[in-house]
């Protein structure tokens, strides 16, 4: 571990920077509107109104019901749009914590047991770590076909291989010199040494791995949504929005910009809030 | 006389080592034929330098290890496999005091928690409570420091916090591996003699594992000095530390600054030893002054010294060789 | 040396035995080949002669050296939609993304670099937040919705250039510019960091106590050791030039390896699918196996250091 000399680590105010604020307050933004989707949705998302079929927002000269404008078959956006957006922080949710699960489990078996499970572990981690994600998971879907449970567990591998270096290392140097030695010594079993000990230890490591993960795995979803490959009609995400919306570009943009602009500004605002987390808590992470 | 509490024979650990990247990989004796033993009440002082396997001699008499060759059986059983709830069971009567009391503590987990949390594994009848304030105060230390973090004590309070922690299950056998090596002087001594104290009222028995012949000196009843994996001399420590028998022992001692004592500082030759490079025959014999063509042939055996019974392993001790330069 | 190479060799086999092992073992995990083939109201004895004729009843273990044996041979199946040899399909498409992939590949380089360096060398300077803000706005922004802005204003707004289709160079202006982009801001935030980490080592801080002009400190030895992290992700960009533009093909109509792979993914045309995942493991072992060379040609001390330490 190398730490950077003091002379070239300036000195951060104990503030939290207003870039940051402003990513905390989006992403709690985000999650009210996701919790209270159900309440806050002018229309029902599925919801047809024929007579305003691709309504301008307004100020584009749309009409006041619709907001954010309609799409082609005269849905609302904004309904969709939220809609959209409740589900997509579901799936990243949801993923980001199965990758922590199953990345931080198989770490701590390869670390417990070693020998040839720590091999196959470290043999599957190599192998993940080679191949890009999204052709992984675009293979996936190609032999299962597609249900929202599938993708949200297809999307939790990604980066699982980065968790499970973390705690098998971290688990590991624990092991051998320091606290969890001691406690296996006391006769602890392992359940008490990993869940007690192992894992308060190195939960921050694991959230600021978290924090980068996230807005990968958003990125991901709205990727392979946009691409017709993920979430399916008639349910909607952020990336299927865009997908759809797209065919409107030249006629109706605003279909495609509004989600657009809430992936970019989401993924923006974790990333800022992992980066300052990394900083803070665990300066030994790239 | 009773059977030792604790008895270790020809306890033998080898570790695989690469050499260079892709080389053939090299079994190193870390221990290399080590036998103990230890009765209740009685302290093992166990010196060497650092590297000669005396650490790991600990952990395999703790069982933490399993030896490769030999056995350990403590209060007249056999060792149980590591991991088994026998062998978590026997971890109540054993315990480990480590050279880093703040490495060996949890840093996220209160004092008062980390004393306890031997009686919630052995699952202790009483109240653990009460236990953690009598156990803080019999190590020197205010109840209320409980609720401290390890980081918030300084070094001799940590290591005070170990031993609570390690006396928590009234412990038979203690084995201490450089318990106040990283502690400043003023605090070796008072630590020390908490540890003298806690065996003449409770009868532990005590592995005092330490590079510090001084120190050795001051609490052993006995003194065993390893050099590479193996127990080179054995005895009383005022027997072995002012008139030590074999050559390296003879060095260790002269090494000691002591006014007024008579005799120059015997210095070492050659390397430093390592483990993966055991010189044939007596592993001492490249940086003896005395050793002879024997020496280099034939590994000495760990015997009792014909004049007064005291273990030593040298051929020229028991007058098996004799060394022309001795004479010289 | 030699032991080295050996010892890379073995692992990049290793993870291109596990890739065929994972196309297998979904293939056979998804379902009954004959049933997904076969019509639906196909008689159980047409099912069973399918069976019979493919070997799938076989067990399982000799299916899976049949398997193995089959793709040792180059026999990767045919399409299942126009009857074609899959590696035929697949590597008539290679030229089409090659032509974005690899100008992509020197715009990230030619300008991620430098700009990383630059940031890194005038740390907190406006440059260098510029150079950050820049690189997590490359990162947080989906090509497809940069190739979408671009196409709504190069295209739909300002009539410039094509929004689509491989007619001509021009054609593939978007799509490159969308692809490098991203790329770029990864790489810049990469070297940055890496730049950074070597310029805090203590070799650093004694040549440059030492009088050593800094020009010099950072040539002869911060520039070199930043290299070597910095050549790992260039060389995981390398190894992706075959299949790293699913996305932006698709939003560009581009007729590549990856808009292919969307199509075929779609209709579950599952040869397809397992020829280019085989073929980009192959070219991600590949060029894993070439930045490993170039560790030892960048330095020799790393072969010593990366099997014992590293993970």
């Amino acid at each position: 571990m190398v730490l950077p000399a003091a002379t070239t680590r300036p000195r951060r105010p104990l503030a939290i920077p207003a870039l940051v604020l402003f990513g905390i307050a989006w992403l709690v933004l985000m999650l009210l509107v996701a919790f209270s989707a159900d309440l806050i949705s002018p229309f029902p998302y599925t919801a047809l109104d024929l007579r305003n079929r691709l309504a301008a927002p307004i100020g584009f000269g749309g009409p006041w019901l619709h907001p954010l404008g309609t799409d082609e078959l005269g849905r609302d956006v904004l309904s969709r749009l939220i809609v959209s957006i409740r589900l997509s922080l579901l799936i990243a949710f949801g993923a980001t914590l199965i990758g922590a699960f199953v990345g931080t489990s198989l770490g701590f078996l390869a670390a417990h047991f070693r020998g040839w499970v720590e091999h196959l572990v470290l043999a599957l981690v190599d192998f993940s770590a080679s191949l890009p994600f999204l052709i992984l998971a675009l293979s996936v879907l190609a032999f299962f076909g597609n249900s929202l449970t599938l993708f949200i567990v297809l999307l939790g591998f990604h980066a699982w291989e980065r968790y499970a270096r973390i705690a098998r290392g971290l688990a590991i140097s624990a092991g051998a010199q320091g606290y969890a030695a001691a406690v296996r010594q006391l006769g602890a079993s392992p359940w008490r040494i990993y869940g007690r000990h192992v894992l308060p230890n190195i939960a921050s490591t694991l959230i600021v791995s978290m924090t980068l993960a996230f807005p990968e795995i958003i990125l991901l979803e709205s990727g392979l949504s946009f691409l017709g490959l993920g979430v399916q009609p008639p349910a909607t995400s952020l990336g299927n929005m865009v997908g759809y919306g797209r065919e409107y570009l030249t006629r109706a943009p605003w279909i495609l910009l509004a989600p657009a602009f809430i992936i970019v500004l989401t993924t923006f605002s974790v990333s800022l809030i992992g980066d300052w987390l990394r900083d803070r808590l665990d300066p030994t992470l790239r | 006389m009773t059977a030792p509490l604790l008895e270790a024979k020809g306890l033998v650990r080898r570790y695989v080592m690469r050499r260079g990247v892709f080389g053939r990989t090299v079994p190193v004796e870390a221990v290399a034929g080590v036998s103990l033993d230890l009765r209740v009440g009685e302290t093992l002082g166990l010196v060497g330098e650092s590297g000669c396997g005396k650490s790991t001699a600990g952990r395999l008499v703790l069982g933490l290890e399993t030896p490769d060759e030999g056995s350990v059986r403590f209060d007249g059983a056999p060792m149980p496999e590591p991991g088994t709830d026998a062998w978590r069971k026997l971890r109540a009567r054993m315990q480990l005091v480590f050279q880093d009391p703040l490495g060996a503590l949890d840093r996220r987990i209160t004092i008062g928690e980390q004393i306890a949390e031997p009686l919630v594994i052995h699952a202790t009848p009483g109240d653990h409570a009460a236990r953690v304030a009598e156990l803080l105060t019999s190590v020197g230390l205010r109840e209320e420091q409980a609720s401290r973090y390890p980081h918030e004590l300084s070094g001799g309070q940590r290591q005070r916090a170990v031993l609570a922690r390690a006396l928590a299950t009234e412990p038979a056998l203690i084995v201490a591996d450089e318990p106040i090596s990283a502690l400043d002087v003023s605090i070796q001594a008072q630590v020390m003699n908490l540890l003298a104290d806690i065996q003449a009222r409770r009868g532990t028995a005590l592995l005092f594992i330490s590079h510090d012949l001084r120190v050795v000196r001051q609490v052993s009843h006995r003194v065993a000095v390893m050099y590479l994996g193996k127990i080179v001399e054995e005895g009383d420590p005022d027997g072995v530390l002012q008139e030590p028998a074999h050559p390296y022992a003879q060095a260790l001692v002269s090494a000691i600054p002591a006014p007024g004592r008579q005799g120059k500082r015997i210095v070492l030759q050659g390397d430093p030893p390592s483990p993966a490079d055991r010189p044939t025959g007596c592993a001492f014999h490249p940086r003896c002054a005395v050793a002879v063509a024997m020496c280099r042939e034939v590994s000495p055996a760990l015997k009792p010294r014909a004049s007064d019974g005291r273990l030593v392993a040298c051929h020229l001790v028991h007058g098996d060789a004799v060394s022309l330069k001795v004479a010289a | 040396m030699l032991r080295f190479l050996g010892f890379r060799l073995l692992r990049a086999i290793v993870t291109i035995v596990l890739v065929v092992t994972f196309a297998f073992v979904v293939l056979r995990l998804s379902g009954d080949p004959a049933l997904l083939i076969m019509s639906v109201d196909a008689p159980p004895e047409a099912i069973a002669a399918f069976r019979a004729a493919w070997g799938l009843d076989d067990p399982l273990w000799v299916q899976y050296i049949r398997y193995f044996n089959a793709i040792f041979h180059g026999d990767l199946g045919r399409s299942m939609r126009d009857g074609r040899d899959a590696i035929v399909l697949v590597t008539e498409r290679i030229p089409a993304t090659l032509a974005l992939t690899l100008p992509a590949l020197a715009i990230k380089i030619g300008i991620g670099v430098p700009a990383g360096v630059y940031a890194a060398l005038h740390r907190n300077s406006l440059a260098d937040r510029m150079v950050m803000v820049m690189a997590v706005a490359g990162f947080t922004i989906p090509s497809f919705v940069l190739g979408l802005i671009l196409v709504l204003v190069f295209a739909v707004q300002l009539g410039w250039l094509p929004s689509g289709g491989q007619e001509s160079w021009r054609h593939a202006i978007l799509p490159v510019i969308t692809l490098g982009v991203g790329g770029a801001a990864v790489l810049a935030r990469f070297t940055r960091s890496a730049m950074l980490e070597v310029l805090g080592q203590p070799f650093i801080r004694s040549a440059s106590a030492k009088g050593v002009p800094w020009a010099a400190v950072v040539r002869n030895h911060a520039l070199p050791n930043a290299a070597i992290p910095t050549v790992t992700i260039i060389g995981f960009m390398v190894g992706s030039l075959i299949a790293g533009a699913v996305v932006v093909e698709s939003v560009f109509s581009w007729p590549g390896v990856g808009r292919l792979l969307v199509v075929a993914v779609a209709n579950r045309d599952l040869a397809v699918v397992q020829c280019i995942l085989l073929l980009v493991a192959m070219t991600m072992v590949i060029a894993n196996l070439i930045v490993d060379l170039l560790y030892g040609a960048l330095d020799p001390r790393l072969r010593a250091t990366r099997t014992a330490g590293a993970h």
